[in-house]
């Protein structure tokens, strides 16, 4: 089985990832990279669809705080959607709701752009 | 699966499926419920993870032993691996407000361990000798 993926979707101007598998230290270079050439195309809307994510350890959430400073500084933001509970539990736990806009729905976080 | 409690793995990351493969089957015949497995194979993962980039700086050469150990109450998981070690314990977690407000990245392992685990010991006698040991009580 293919340990981690991602695929990607334009939607009224707003770049939605949906990731798949399990986000560790060794995948969540993908991530990284991911990440870093929508910031440097200048695509600062961003969604992140968690509904196929099996796992993440700190080292993807790591990803997510290295780009939201610069994305919001943009006008744009990184929203988190779709999770299971298990992996809400996990940012939960950490407090990143407090930084992070954290949707069930993906239609919320698309709304919430508008 | 393996019955083995003992496992020898490459200090890569690209062994970390492959320790919580390993992990979750433990914990499972243990008895553990699902969330709680989550924790357990999360605070392998990122006590793994740091001594891959810490202790070993991404060297494959270097190896990781993990066992698990049980009694009626306690599941074990001990970590042994050379280099320099160091003590989750000696780590405060941080404050996560200020974390958030000055957007830090990295650092989050020892707090997920801290966290979800009951318990850490950990041992140094020399270079060649680290042993880390996360406890988890049923």
């Amino acid at each position: 089985m293919e340990e981690f993926s991602i695929n990607t979707k334009n939607q009224e101007n707003i770049e939605i990832l949906y990731l798949n598998g399990f986000l560790d230290a060794h995948t969540s270079v993908e991530l990284e990279n991911c990440l870093e050439k929508l910031i440097a195309e200048g695509k600062y809307r961003i969604i992140v669809n968690f509904d196929k994510l099996s796992y993440i350890s700190s080292a993807g959430l790591g990803v997510f705080m290295a780009f939201i400073e610069t994305a919001r500084d943009n006008a744009g933001d990184i929203k988190l959607c779709g999770m299971s509970d298990k992996i809400y539990n996990i940012f939960d736990m950490l407090g990143f709701p407090i930084l992070f806009e954290i949707y069930k729905e993906e239609n919320s976080a698309i709304g919430k752009f508008s | 699966m393996d019955n083995s409690n003992k496992i020898l793995l490459a200090s890569s990351t690209k062994n970390l499926s492959l320790l919580r493969n390993f992990i979750e089957s433990k914990a499972i015949d243990f008895g553990f419920d699902e969330s709680t497995i989550i924790q357990i194979i999360l605070s392998v993962d990122e006590a793994c993870t740091n001594i891959i980039k810490h202790a070993h700086k991404y060297n494959e050469n270097e190896q990781i032993e993990i066992e698990t150990k049980t009694d009626k109450t306690e599941f074990r998981i001990i970590i042994k691996y050379k280099g320099n070690g160091f003590d989750p314990n000696d780590l405060n977690s941080p404050d996560m407000k200020e974390y958030f407000s000055k957007f830090k990245v990295g650092g989050l392992g020892v707090p997920i361990m801290k966290k979800f685990m009951n318990k850490i010991e950990y041992v140094h006698k020399n270079s060649d000798y680290n042993s880390l040991t996360l406890i988890k009580v049923l």
